[in-house]
């Protein structure tokens, strides 16, 4: 059986800049990766390219054994992959309802025009990511951080992904936020999610993931269960600092 | 953004009452000249609703909306003027090519956004204003224009009932679609263009269906325009003055409501009427200029916001 994810090889240059330099790593299906390095590693470049934002230089992207370089981001989403961003990108001007509701909508127009939103599923979206019911009417602007990472989950849920990529999902939360979003990660990994995670926050990430990649200067420099990858010498030196 | 009964009962009675309105033109409420007036801001509304649908939504700014209206306006003068084509077929044709034109226009979009592309379509305003003076100029009358084409209506009252009933319908059309998931999704482009390629939807077609039907718009009230005034001058067309009034129109009515730029457009005309004894000169437009700077720093929803924002105080001072 083929890996639901597979990157073989890939390289991003920037210029002079290589950003990606052949990185190589698999994802079984059901598993939850960490991928982790300091700032500048690559780790967002790398999901950049997984969803076809960003064109790779070289290398292979796999998804259920089929390429998809050639597939646009709409087109990678719709075969099952989603993701959160650093930042969270909201639609500013619209409620909670809304902003799901445009996660939920079917590419196609006809049916934009004629089949009216399923108001049950974007309100049950929203509450199973933790909003509240009085969430539901607010604007992104009267939402906290950890709200707003709740609403992205929401939207990227809402594209049904069977792998779901998320980037510092816990930066700029506090502690009881940091707790709400694990739980929903573990929940949502006991009905069967492929997660790949980028955190810089690791005593979160911990229990969450299966095993961890740890990369530095766009280079995969370990690979393996957590504890295992951070006694890595190559690890400490570039990422601890030790 | 759902469609409400009370929604549908004010299209309704703006419906009617504006049907009603050449009524009082007989009792001397209103005279003659205000029904001209209240017709130039019909379809200033009609312009502003297109520019509303293409740039108020999606974000892509159109400094070039004339190119449109232009293309519209002189697609059935030319057939109906030069080739003796009827009315009826020269319409819905010019409406055909300038929806062709918005997809012309929607070209630039594919690879620029922001101030560039507000940049291209000024350029591509000015191509067509140079094109129909020196190319063909025994088709489309050079710079001086064109004269006697056919008329649909005789008098303001005619008139009146032709260009509201156009604005009036156009609008509950545009706003009805607006109402849908495609309105949503054409509003979630102007916020966020790479959270909606995010959702797994086709960014390219929504901006391309935006801008078919702002060209739809604009070809229609083109087309309307020129076949009530009788006659096309590209001077005016072409005017960037005429670019700014349908942009401000629909900004200080409210972008992306369609129904704030009628509010707009008809605020708009008056105001400038309504200045024409005082300043008869181009300084009107410095009065409505600050007008519309003050409104849009006051709220940048424009009177659409304003009035939204009033009535709600209202129902809560009524339903505390």
């Amino acid at each position: 059986m083929s890996a639901c994810l597979e990157l073989t090889d890939l390289v991003k240059k920037f210029g002079g800049l290589v950003a990606t330099s052949g990185v190589s790593f698999k994802v079984e299906q059901g598993e939850s990766i960490g991928l982790i390095g300091p700032n500048g590693a690559g780790k967002t470049t790398i999901f950049s390219q997984i969803m076809g934002e960003l064109r790779q230089t070289s290398g292979k992207i796999l998804l259920y054994g089929r390429d998809i370089r050639r597939l646009s981001t709409p087109a990678r989403i719709k075969r099952g992959i989603g993701r959160t961003y650093q930042v969270p990108r909201p639609f500013r001007e619209m409620n909670v309802l809304e902003n799901i509701r445009v996660g939920l909508m079917p590419d196609n127009i006809w049916k934009m025009v004629f089949e009216g939103p399923d108001r049950d599923r974007e309100e049950e979206l929203a509450l199973s990511v933790g909003l509240s019911p009085g969430d539901l009417l607010r604007t992104p602007a009267e939402l906290s951080m950890g709200d707003l990472r709740k609403l992205e989950m929401a939207r990227t849920m809402a594209t049904e992904p069977s792998i779901m990529l998320l980037d510092e999902v816990f930066a700029g939360l506090t502690k009881g936020e940091i707790s709400q979003i694990g739980d929903l990660i573990g929940e949502l990994r006991d009905d069967g999610m492929t997660f790949l995670i980028v955190s810089h926050d690791l005593p979160a990430l911990e229990p969450l993931v299966d095993r961890c990649i740890a990369l530095d200067q766009g280079r995969k420099i370990a690979e393996g269960p957590f504890d295992e990858v951070m006694r890595d010498e190559a690890v400490r030196a570039s990422y601890l600092g030790g | 953004m759902a469609v409400r009964g009370r929604h549908l009962a004010l299209w309704g009675l703006f419906m009617a009452g504006g049907l009603l309105l050449p009524l009082l033109v007989d009792t001397g409420i209103i005279g003659r000249g205000t029904l001209r007036t209240i017709i130039m801001a019909n379809f200033l509304a009609i312009f502003a609703m297109s520019w509303d649908v293409l740039s108020g939504r999606t974000g892509y700014i159109s400094f070039g909306h004339p190119f449109l209206i232009g293309i519209g306006a002189y697609t059935t003068a030319i057939l109906t003027r030069r080739f003796d084509v009827a009315v009826e077929y020269s319409i819905p044709i010019a409406v055909l090519v300038t929806m062709i034109g918005g997809a012309v226009l929607f070209i630039p979009a594919l690879r620029i956004r922001g101030s560039y592309f507000a940049l291209v379509t000024l350029a591509f305003m000015e191509l067509v204003y140079q094109l129909v003076q020196v190319i063909r100029p025994d088709l489309t009358g050079g710079t001086r224009g064109m004269s006697g084409i056919v008329t649909l209506t005789k008098g303001a009252v005619q008139g009146y009932y032709l260009s509201f009933t156009l604005m009036a319908l156009l609008g509950f059309f545009l706003w009805l679609l607006m109402k849908t998931r495609l309105g949503t999704a054409l509003s979630a482009i102007g916020m966020n263009e790479d959270s909606v390629a995010g959702s797994g939807l086709n960014t390219t077609r929504l901006k391309l269906v935006a801008f078919m039907l702002g060209a739809f718009a604009a070809g229609l009230g083109g087309a309307f325009y020129v076949h009530y005034l009788g006659s096309i001058a590209p001077r005016a067309l072409f005017d960037i003055n005429f670019v700014f009034t349908i942009i401000v129109a629909a900004l200080i009515g409210g972008a992306a409501t369609i129904t704030g730029p009628i509010f707009g457009a008809f605020f708009l005309t008056f105001l400038l009427e309504y200045l024409r004894p005082v300043l008869p000169g181009a300084e009107r437009y410095l009065i409505y200029g600050g007008i519309a700077l003050l409104v849009y720093m006051y709220q940048p929803g424009g009177l659409h916001k304003i009035l939204e924002v009033g009535l709600e105080r209202l129902r809560k001072r009524a339903n505390p």
